[in-house]
């Protein structure tokens, strides 16, 4: 990728480190005597393997430098805590919904409504920061996507 | 650039001058008639504002001050910040006489007759000249106060001109505050600046995520662009999910081996050097031949230096030599290593038909 000269900031690490995050927390997870014992294909470890992607891939970009990520991060400690449900709409600054809700451009408002419920930690974003935030999210997906996919042709068995 | 044209032009007609200051310094404190006559200069001339962070005790000085900017043969460094330090020579004295003699002769009468209100701003000096060294840096020594209503009045003024202005109302990644320059013709009420900065904010992003999602450079319209995004995010996630769905299948069972050879990969990757300590590593011996095949290979590979991507002509993995960065390919190596760690007992697994497109 051409280094041109972007004021904002949306640079990901590069694929080994998040190879060696996600490995890292598959060991973890393979550590977990209910991971191996199960043998069959439960949906468990899918969703188990799953969540470790995505724990990974946050940690990997840089967990508390990025909005999203700190955002999964939480979720994800949470989910594992107890059951609550969390709060993707944020709510502190009421000026800055309030702001949002006057200013917005009725066009833009359905997509960025969208990209809010796809993006973690999209709720308590103004639309230029949702969009920064989607950028890195972006390139951290197709990082992870990569090093999962090679993950994958390498183990499957021919 | 077309300003710089105008701008010749209209040093011809105001007399020498040679780029003709469209200076509204305002934290001139002294000269009454001087500061709004500098404000009403000519609309031809340029568009500028200047913030002085300090309040220069006379006007004259501070006139001189805000001419000497673009006018002195070696125009002194626009260090936006902090005192600007202006030679005061006998030409921007006469400059400065001359720009008031001008401005009194050409009456706008569109100044809003504000004073120094802005003084604590830091100067900013937005020049749409000719300057040569103008780069973006000295476009980007902006600074803004919370309150754009300042800046309406000045672009209130600065509507004046008949010349096109120049479009400056980029928006400042790096700083905290945005300037933004009211256009011909549009409203210069601080919710429309501010919703205007707002909007270029908005497309700026726009722009980097048309690069990044492929295919949507073509897409024309903000509503389009932004569905392929969503679709986009939407089918990388989907992918996430179908991989790890795929893992899960494929992993029958585990090894422990792992934390040796992760701790010793952090620093190796962390340090650069993946190849040697990779390879050092004590690898856990298994029984697999798919192991040990792959642990001779990595033995060969020891002898061509360090930094040089290792040759991978002779060993089955085509796929691998593709990756530029040295980096990825050690990356795949150790990856493959674990990932072969990962499946001790299935033997079906064969280094040389290993293949992975990266």
């Amino acid at each position: 990728m051409a280094s041109a000269y972007n004021p904002i900031y949306t640079d990901v690490p590069e694929k080994d480190v998040f190879a060696l995050h996600f490995l890292q927390t598959l060991s973890n997870l393979r550590t977990q005597n209910s991971f191996s014992s199960p043998d069959n294909k439960t949906s468990d470890r899918v969703k188990k393997i799953k969540k470790a992607a995505y724990v990974s891939m946050a940690r990997a970009a840089g967990a508390t430098n990025r909005l999203w990520s700190r955002s999964l991060l939480h979720q994800a400690a949470k989910r594992n805590n107890k059951n609550v449900r969390f709060l993707r709409r944020k709510r502190r600054v009421t000026w800055l919904m309030r702001r949002r809700s006057n200013r917005g451009d009725p066009i833009e408002d359905v997509a960025a409504e969208r990209l809010r419920n796809l993006v973690p930690g999209g709720g308590g974003m103004e639309t230029s920061k949702l969009m920064e935030e989607t950028a890195h999210y972006i390139k951290c997906l197709s990082m992870q996507v990569k090093v999962m996919q090679c993950l994958v042709d390498g183990l499957s068995p021919k | 650039m077309d300003l710089t044209g105008a701008f010749g032009a209209r040093s011809a007609a105001v007399g020498a001058c040679r780029e003709p200051p469209g200076l509204e310094s305002l934290h001139l404190g002294g000269g009454d008639g001087g500061f709004t006559a500098l404000l009403e200069l000519p609309p031809t001339q340029a568009v500028e504002l200047l913030h002085f962070t300090d309040p220069s005790p006379s006007s004259s000085q501070a006139a001189v001050a805000g001419i000497g900017l673009d006018v002195s043969p070696p125009p002194p460094p626009l260090h936006a910040y902090g005192a600007l330090t202006f030679p005061s020579n006998a030409a921007l004295m006469e400059r400065a006489a001359r720009f008031s003699v001008m401005a009194n002769e050409q009456q706008n009468g569109n100044v809003s007759g504000e004073t120094t209100t802005t003084s604590s701003v830091p100067s900013n000096s937005d020049r749409v000249k000719t300057e040569p060294g103008e780069t973006d840096s000295s476009q980007r020594l902006e600074n803004n106060r919370c309150g754009i209503g300042k800046r309406k009045e000045l672009d209130k003024k600065v509507k004046g001109s008949t010349k096109k202005k120049s479009k400056s109302s980029e928006e400042n990644e790096k700083l905290p505050y945005v300037h933004v320059r009211a256009r011909r013709g549009q409203a210069t009420d601080s919710h429309s600046l501010a919703e205007r900065a707002r909007r270029e904010k908005i497309n700026a992003r726009m722009k980097l995520l048309q690069e990044l999602v492929p295919g949507c450079d073509k897409i024309q319209g903000t509503a389009l662009v932004l569905d392929e995004i969503i679709n986009h995010v939407q089918s990388l996630q989907r992918q996430v999910e179908m991989l790890s769905m795929r893992l899960a299948a494929v992993n029958p069972r585990i090894d422990f081996n792992l934390d040796t050879l992760l701790a010793s990969e952090n620093c190796s990757l962390i340090d650069g050097s993946f190849n040697g300590t990779a390879m050092q590593l004590a690898w856990p011996h298994q029984v697999t031949e798919t192991e040990q095949s792959f642990h001779h290979r990595q033995l060969q590979l020891q002898q061509p230096p360090q930094p040089q991507q290792w040759p991978y002509d002779g060993l089955n993995q085509p796929a691998w030599g593709r990756e530029d960065d040295q980096g990825h390919g050690n990356e795949h190596n150790s990856l493959m290593a674990v990932s072969e760690n990962l499946m001790v007992g299935s033997a079906s697994l064969h280094p040389n038909q290993v293949k992975m497109e990266l």
